[in-house]
């Protein structure tokens, strides 16, 4: 849920970057942490186990600056992906505003992809959101795979509802910035 | 359960000037009479309501999106142990502790504390700023509809999607 603070002038707004475990989450989030403007950015935290692997989430406040008088702000959160962190998942997304499916592009996790598409779809229900009406994009990320999935073929069977999609390695920043900008814009537009 | 459904079609909350006064000024004497170093006042997802007290300069903005957080996940601890939930929980430290309460469905009550107080004397007068912040906050939502269009016009949509372009730009 955005808040509009009108006595402090500000409007902030909340992200998560959804997806399977080695999908490309974090790294989303590193490359804009590195990339962005200083400015338009907080500190990078993340609750990690001892190999980097998310344990709880990443967070990265961004910050647009004053529009028209308010401080525009996105607090950016990463899901861990593995399986076993469902219930971690459904905490994360508490109170979201726009949410970044992050697709692995390797054929051997499609229907990890789809599985956990579904269960995204099921958490957003139970709070009461469907994500055919919500600020919802798509992220194929890993597109340097030399046996990536074509996008045709990610767009068949995970876009169903024909969201903006993004192709994207986030390794080397191909498509993060066009994914965060879209999101964002989605989130606006609702506000 | 219906009254959390009800709480999540809220796509925003606005609050206007005169409630952030009376949500601050409740937090402020709450800081006060428990010598908490910080009164926070957040929503669910994280988000920096008002901030009070007197105690070190800190990254409220980091504090609040990791206490809501450990909060959330408390819920669903709550919900495998067969639980409803758990409205409150206690973070103890040497020197410092955090007592973090939930008001209504919506929002969490912070309080950030030294070993100099008492936490029964936090548990007892956050349960009373939390009654006085419930009342301020049903008020706030229902104000929400209207104060939005305040704020939100196409123009000021079509000025934030040109600064988005502008900052992230490939």
């Amino acid at each position: 849920m955005a808040l509009i603070n009108v006595a402090n002038r500000e409007i902030q707004c909340k992200i998560v970057y959804y997806g399977t475990g080695f999908c490309g989450k974090t790294t989303n989030l590193h490359y804009i942490y590195g990339h962005a403007p200083a400015r338009a950015h907080g500190a990078m935290r993340s609750i990690a186990t001892e190999n980097e692997r998310t344990l709880f989430f990443d967070f990265l406040p961004i910050d647009l600056g004053t529009v028209h008088g308010f401080r525009v702000q996105f607090a950016l959160y990463t899901v861990p992906g593995q399986v076993l962190y469902e219930r971690t998942r459904v905490a994360v997304l508490n109170g979201v505003d726009g949410v970044v499916f992050v697709a692995d592009s390797s054929p051997e996790k499609l229907e990890e992809n789809f599985q956990n598409l579904i269960e995204l779809e099921t958490n957003m229900r139970r709070m009461g959101k469907d994500l055919g009406s919500f600020p919802f994009v798509m992220q194929w990320n890993k597109r340097d795979l030399p046996n990536a999935v074509p996008v045709a073929t990610l767009d068949r069977y995970l876009n169903r509802r024909h969201v903006p999609a993004f192709p994207a390695c986030a390794t080397t920043g191909e498509g993060v910035f066009a994914t965060l900008r879209a999101i964002c814009k989605a989130v606006m537009a609702v506000l | 359960m219906s009254g959390e459904s009800d709480m999540e079609q809220l796509t925003n909350l606005v609050v206007a000037e005169g409630e952030l006064t009376n949500i601050a000024r409740t937090l402020g004497r709450l800081a006060l009479d428990t010598n908490a170093g910080h009164t926070l006042l957040l929503d669910k997802s994280g988000q920096l309501i008002s901030a009070q007290g007197s105690g070190p300069q800190r990254d409220l903005i980091a504090l609040g999106a990791l206490l809501a957080g450990a909060f959330s996940s408390s819920r669903q601890v709550a919900e495998i142990l067969g639980e409803r939930d758990f409205r409150a929980i206690y973070q103890q430290g040497a020197y410092e502790s955090i007592y973090t309460l939930m008001i209504g469905e919506q929002w969490l009550l912070v309080v950030v504390f030294d070993k100099q107080t008492h936490v029964g004397l936090v548990k007892v007068l956050a349960r009373k700023a939390s009654e006085e912040l419930e009342r301020i906050l049903q008020r706030v939502r229902q104000g929400s509809a209207q104060a939005r269009e305040q704020v939100v016009s196409v123009q000021f949509r079509d000025s934030v999607s040109n600064t988005i372009d502008l900052l992230f730009q490939d």
